[in-house]
């Protein structure tokens, strides 16, 4: 019984997941960040037009813990250097993008990617109450793409410099940590909204829709297709609750896949959520894709990859 | 194999973790009757915690606790997955008066410049929203006063009205019933006094 679950975390897995996770949460930061550019200050809470207090968030945040990583710990360092927490707090935000770029391209690979968890993560903890569940998302896939073992194929680090990439065991361990923290997030999500009336009669649907900042459609347009609303709204409840099941299942996994990424899609287009719908996009593609949409090239990319100068020798 | 193995301890760690908080809060939504299923509510009043530490050393289980919290902040699993679930939640609003000595008021709402940092100014007022504690409530307000207060330079004064929408549902709105203001709190601060009162 051990043994056999030993294999199924370890099966030897391609590391194309590992390419989509990487370049997928370098999008989604650097997007994320130039969609912040101007109201950054507000947001880290600098001295310059800030919306909230950095200083209240970290207060908080040290309450629960003193380890937890922020934003005061650049503004520290700098101000021991003598730069202003301005300029600190302004540098923090090209340094995000500078790293973003590089886990994008695959440059450093690790480092990038461990700078880029660690940074991302003192703004989303020093932003505090601005934050919402798109930060945690991203948090969490670079924390397992930080340890997950880079450099993948289609990295820099591989292409230039010919690092070699690593054992697919390991390869396969980390893409079903990801496989099972999704199954996750969808079984619980679902069965909460499952216990919500307001899920089973379409209201709750009408509701996120309808209320701002999410209300792109006109509730007009809604109204006159209110009959679908249950429908769609079950709909969502049933994919959330059938995804830890169904996408185990070859016949639906495919199925499955595609629906909720369609469900993510409507969710970004319909409610302006993109950074959202991205992000797990981005989980769901790297987890179970490979396997579904592109079948037939994962068994050659099965193959142990050797890096050109080991290969010649 | 051993390696393995120690991959196989940290995921059951790891998970149970998360298993643990998702556990928890559905729990708390079920006893705050926020669910379709029954709870009955109690009357009595809450047991005060236990201040007492039955450990022998208080210090590394405080070491241990701030850890263990850090490490659910870094994994990014220090919360639960209920995105607009079980209900989808009331919708805030926060309006500004800010009055002149020359008797004039100026409205105002928070501003921010870009869609994403809307999203997350509604996050912001769903929290001032919904938390129990007044004191923070009032201390949010107040810094959101104060950010909207630089483009009124010549006020002396500010009041924060925080409410909530009531929205229609699909019926009521093709009737023509449109989203309705609830007040909740309102709060008025003053350049001259640094304490604020709460009307």
């Amino acid at each position: 019984m051990l043994r056999r679950i030993v294999e199924w975390f370890f099966r030897g897995e391609s590391d194309q997941w590992l390419s989509i996770l990487r370049v997928g949460l370098g999008v989604q930061v650097l997007l994320n960040l130039f969609a912040l550019r101007h109201d950054w200050s507000s947001f880290v809470g600098g001295i310059a037009h800030p919306l909230l207090s950095r200083d209240l968030s970290e207060a908080l945040l040290s309450l629960e813990s003193s380890l937890i990583p922020r934003l005061g710990w650049f503004v520290w360092a700098g101000k021991q250097a003598g730069i202003s927490e301005p300029l600190i707090l302004q540098m923090c935000w090209y340094f995000l993008a500078a790293l973003s770029v590089l886990m994008l391209v695959g440059l450093f690979c690790r480092a990038s990617a461990a700078g880029v968890w660690f940074v991302h993560l003192c703004v989303v903890k020093s932003g505090g109450f601005l934050s919402y569940g798109v930060d945690a998302l991203t948090t969490t896939g670079l924390f397992y793409l930080m340890l997950s073992p880079l450099p993948d194929r289609f990295s820099l680090d591989h292409l230039w410099c010919n690092k070699p990439t690593v054992d697919s065991e390991r390869l396969g361990f980390w893409r079903r940590v990801l496989q099972l923290h999704l199954c996750l997030i969808y079984l619980f999500s679902g069965l909460t909204k499952a216990l919500g009336r307001g899920w089973w009669d379409g209201i709750n649907l009408w509701r996120a829709l309808i209320r701002p900042p999410f209300d792109l459609v006109r509730p007009a347009l809604l109204v006159h297709f209110r009959y679908i609303l249950p429908i769609a709204s079950i709909a969502v409840v049933l994919l959330e609750l059938g995804y830890p099941l169904f996408i185990w299942q070859p016949r639906l996994r495919q199925t499955w896949l595609i629906g909720v990424l369609l469900m993510h899609i409507a969710i970004g287009l319909a409610m302006g959520m993109y950074l959202f719908a991205l992000v797990m996009i981005v989980l769901n593609l790297a987890a179970f894709a490979p396997d579904v949409l592109w079948q037939g090239r994962q068994r050659a990319a099965l193959s142990p990859v050797v890096p050109d100068s080991l290969s010649v020798a | 194999m051993r390696r393995k193995t120690a991959y196989l301890t940290w995921f059951g760690f790891h998970f149970a973790l998360i298993v643990a908080i998702a556990l928890h809060e559905l729990g708390s939504l079920v006893a705050k009757g926020l669910t379709v299923i029954p709870y009955p509510q109690s009357r009595e009043a809450p047991r005060p915690r236990q201040t007492v530490s039955r450990t022998q050393n208080p210090a590394a289980v405080n070491v241990a606790r701030q850890t263990l919290v850090a490490y659910l902040h870094c994994a990014g699993i220090e919360g639960a997955y209920g995105f607009f679930a079980p209900n989808v939640p009331e919708n805030y609003k926060i309006v500004f008066e800010f009055h002149y000595p020359d008797g004039r008021t100026e409205y105002d709402l928070p501003a921010v410049q870009s869609d994403a940092a809307v999203l997350r100014l509604g996050s912001l007022l769903d929290k001032i929203g919904r938390t129990d504690s007044e004191q923070l409530r009032r201390i949010l307000v107040r810094m959101l006063t104060a950010a909207t207060w630089e483009k009124h330079p010549g006020a002396d004064s500010a009041r924060a009205v925080f409410g909530m929408l009531k929205l229609p549902d699909p019926a009521e709105f093709a009737r023509g019933v449109t989203e309705d203001y609830e007040f909740l709190h309102a709060y008025t601060f003053s350049r001259l006094r640094p304490a604020d009162r709460r009307n």
